[in-house]
């Protein structure tokens, strides 16, 4: 058999292309709500089920998936973020905590759904590259996607519309005092955000297992994507979230499974422990 | 001599003034009635089942005491408190099993190195500020945790393999403790640990763990070198899990992966957060109080779970402060 | 001339922004010096390197003849430098008794240990609340004593500064603006009793304020800092 190193490496950047999304999702939250979502790896398994659904359903492309699952993702985000992240986001312990509850009251209302096994999604068959490699047709598809909704955050981030979110992520108080509704843009972007990261879990839906705490890995890789790229460059979050994702792959082929995730928790935990003051955005942050 | 400086206030004053708004001690009343009828719940002969119900009760309301000292007392809100928790029921089992200890000198051995366990967590934490420290306990848990799942240690005699899903035993002296004398072994346990935590959150050193939550930099503009006292908040509050984790496999006679869990972490913060942070005893009152009832309704451990998170998210959303204060 | 505490070169930048360039500065014990400065001369970045706060880029301070330049601020107010900050962090949940306390638990301690070794039956109540009723009532608090701190005026929280601040008897007392905005009757009683801490106690301070009448009334050696480098030194 040829080298295992080809086929990791596509793999790794078709997830990590993907991840991008998500990553980006948190980092537009981090940057205008300025809050840690630890919920957001649960917007993804969402959308791993909703595909999966549909897939039960005989509509087995992700391309309907993922809107469906964006337009789901984006419903229960603005609740997320109207009745709960803005009335808290003062308070240190409500915040993280409870984030996390959001996220285990999904896991468990997904696993009293669906069961706690391992589901999977139909992947339609792959085209075969030169010298034996697969091409997987979901990841071409997931990669492209992904790719062409960031370009489209990134024109609007850097166009008119954008201008709200860049105004508030920069200064609260002048956006305002310009008369922006500030709390009604924090919720659309968390709801948003949660959208992307939706999405991004349904376009992923045949990568693997669809399980529900599959959607724990992508959040600590988004985690280290802010940490790490910040919140100013889309082009950052997405060559670190393919470098990540290849990372993730690597271990999970020459190691097992389980490992990329432990590697992931570990370089949480290194960065945390070399860069004390964590993501400057919130660390500079008077409350 | 400047401490009899001339400006001393008049002794009379002492009873003057405004009263302590609250006394420390307030509720004893109520608490020694709560543990008389603990006392006496037994002697009503219920079913072994309810008296098993109450003694995990009991431990699990020590482990959310002890969370309580480091997110509630001290304001380091971890997510990783399973991470003592299991490590003293992991060593608890593999010292009296495997190396073939004495039960109390693991049992000792196990809430040591769960208090180094938690001194390594506060070294790592205490440069940190605000949702990282929640981040970085979060991840040092679930590291240990899939350690524990995915390890398995080695095969124990019989050829059966220890470790993964199916844990650890522990090598008990006895045969099938009386759920009796589990019920009250717990409970005093309980008491001992909760007066233990709540002595040490009134004492000096609480009082600048408070401080330190309250805000750091007037704590350390008074002194506070701020960091030792991260790392002592959770030695301390470890320690009180690793007793509690030791008295669970104790009583479980296992120690399994899920004592290692985000889940468990997660029911000592929403202990807190219900029974009110920082109060000691507000935490362990809802730990029972929660336990029993989702416990004794007989539900399934994910529909447990998923009422935990909704109770949390209730009480956060209406009482964002703690319902304490 | 003996000193107390001196900085040399003191230079901090804040990315293309040099805040301080070359800082020199000594105070000698029991002398109350004054920094005054426009808005924007970089005071409180110096105050906050004197006190640990901050790191300068260069330069070096000195404390009692010891090196303490990357001293953090806890490390220096138990050797005796205290400051105050120009906007109070109470504890919110803690009483101005308890606030006082925390400062003063070394000291606290102390006593008790030698009242143990006194062998009179551990720790009188003279020794577990003499200081702190002291300090609460030099700083005038001693009624809101239970207060919590987060329902205090900001008056009250100067003072509850000023009472921190002194819990450690310090030999030099770091004061950033701490007699600005307030009533005239706390700023009177503030200076009284940062005069008696002067007197009574040797206590040198370093007043930084851009009031010059206030500085004028309560110190002998004033500093002027415009655009980061102190151009006058005026004898009151």
């Amino acid at each position: 058999m040829a080298s295992p190193l080809p086929q990791v490496l596509l793999d790794g950047l078709f997830a990590g292309g993907t991840y991008a999304l998500m990553a980006a999702g948190m980092a537009l939250i981090l940057g205008v709500v300025k809050v840690i979502n630890l919920s957001h790896g649960a917007f993804f398994t969402l959308g791993a089920y909703v595909a999966y659904a549909l897939a039960g359903r005989g509509v087995g492309t992700p391309l309907a998936a993922a809107p469906l699952a964006a337009v789901i993702g984006f419903a229960f985000g603005v609740f997320l973020g109207k009745s709960f992240v803005n009335p808290v986001r003062s308070h240190p312990f409500a915040l993280p905590v409870g984030t996390l509850a959001c996220a285990l009251l999904f896991e468990q209302a997904a696993q009293m759904v669906w069961g706690p096994h391992p589901l999977s999604v139909a992947a339609g068959a792959p085209w075969i590259g030169p010298g034996g490699l697969v091409i997987r047709r979901w990841g071409v598809i997931a990669f492209l996607s992904s790719a062409a909704l960031l370009g489209g955050l990134k024109w609007v981030l850097s166009s008119r519309p954008g201008l709200p979110l860049r105004l508030i992520a920069e200064d609260e108080e002048i956006a305002g005092s310009l008369g922006m509704d500030v709390e009604a843009i924090r919720y659309l972007t968390f709801g948003g955000a949660c959208a992307m990261a939706a999405a991004a879990g349904a376009l992923l839906s045949p990568s693997g297992a669809v399980t529900p705490t599959m959607g724990r890995a992508p959040l600590l890789l988004s985690l280290v994507v802010v940490i790490v790229a910040g919140m100013d460059s889309v082009a950052a979050i997405f060559l670190l979230s393919i470098g990540l994702g290849i990372f993730g792959n690597a271990c999970a082929w020459f190691l097992s499974p389980q490992w990329s995730y432990v590697a992931l928790l570990a370089t949480v935990c290194l960065l945390l422990s070399a860069r004390p003051a964590g993501i400057v955005a919130l660390a500079g942050r008077r409350d | 001599m400047r401490d009899a400086a001339p400006s001393r206030a008049p002794k009379v004053s002492l009873r003057g003034g405004t009263p302590p708004a609250r006394s420390p001690w307030r509720g004893g009343g109520w608490l020694a009635a709560g543990i008389g009828l603990l006392l006496l719940f037994p002697l009503s002969s219920p079913d072994a089942f309810f008296l098993d119900v109450f003694t995990t009760g009991f431990l699990l309301a020590a482990f959310a005491a002890s969370w309580d000292v480091v997110g509630g007392v001290s304001g380091q809100i971890t997510l990783g408190h399973a991470l003592p928790f299991g490590a003293a029921a992991y060593s608890c089992a593999l010292l009296t099993s495997f190396a073939g200890w004495p039960l109390p000198l693991a049992v000792a051995a196990a809430v040591l190195l769960a208090a180094v366990v938690g001194a390594g967590i506060g070294a790592l934490s205490a440069p940190l500020a605000g949702p990282f420290v929640a981040l970085l306990t979060l991840a040092l848990g679930e590291i240990a945790h899939e350690v524990a799942v995915g390890h398995t240690f080695f095969s124990g005699p019989g050829g059966y393999a220890w470790g993964g899903e199916g844990g650890i035993p522990v090598a008990l002296p006895w045969r099938d403790a009386s759920p009796f004398s589990s019920y009250y072994a717990a409970l005093v346990f309980l008491c001992l640990a909760t007066f233990g935590m709540l002595l040490f959150a009134r004492s000096n050193s609480g009082l600048i763990l408070r401080a330190v939550a309250g805000s750091p930099i007037t704590a350390q503009a008074s002194g506070v070198p701020i960091a030792r006292f991260k790392r002592l908040a959770f030695t301390v509050g470890s320690a009180f899990a690793g007793a509690a984790g030791a008295g669970f496999v104790l009583h479980v006679g296992r120690a399994t992966a899920t004592d290692l869990s985000l889940e468990l972490s997660f029911q000592a913060a929403t202990f807190a957060a219900v029974g009110g942070r920082g109060t000691i005893v507000g935490p362990a009152v809802a730990a029972i109080v929660l336990h029993v009832l989702f416990q004794g309704l007989s539900l399934p451990p994910s529909a447990r779970v998923l009422l935990y998170a909704l109770t949390l998210l209730v009480t956060l959303r209406f009482f964002p402060r703690g319902v304490a204060t | 001339m003996n000193t107390l505490m001196s900085a040399e070169g003191i230079t901090k930048s804040f990315g293309a922004t040099k805040v301080l360039s070359g800082i020199a500065l000594s105070v000698a014990p029991g002398e109350p010096v004054g920094l005054f400065g426009p808005n924007g001369s970089g005071k409180t970045t110096l105050v906050n390197i004197l006190s640990g706060l901050l790191l300068p880029d260069a330069g070096t301070v000195r404390f009692d003849g010891k090196e303490i330049t990357r001293l953090p601020l806890d490390a220096r107010y138990r050797l005796g430098i205290a400051r105050t900050f120009q906007i109070p962090h109470p504890y919110p949940a803690l009483s101005v008794r308890e606030a006082v306390r925390v400062a003063l638990v070394p000291r606290l301690t102390t006593l008790a240990v030698n009242a143990w070794k006194r062998k009179d039956g551990g720790g009188t109540r003279e020794d577990e609340e003499g200081p702190t009723e002291d300090l609460l009532a030099r700083t005038g608090l001693f009624d809101q004593r239970f207060v919590p701190c987060a329902q205090l005026s900001q008056g009250c929280l100067r003072r509850l500064e000023f009472a921190r601040a002194l819990a450690c008897r310090p030999k030099l007392l770091i004061l950033d603006e701490v007699l600005s905005a307030l009533s005239a009757a706390d700023e009177g009683d503030l200076m009284e009793l940062l005069r008696a801490a002067n007197r009574d106690e040797g206590t040198a301070f370093l007043l930084v304020s851009h009031n010059p009448p206030l500085l004028k009334s309560l110190c002998r050696r004033i500093l002027v800092l415009e655009e980061g480098r102190i151009v006058r030194e005026r004898t009151v």
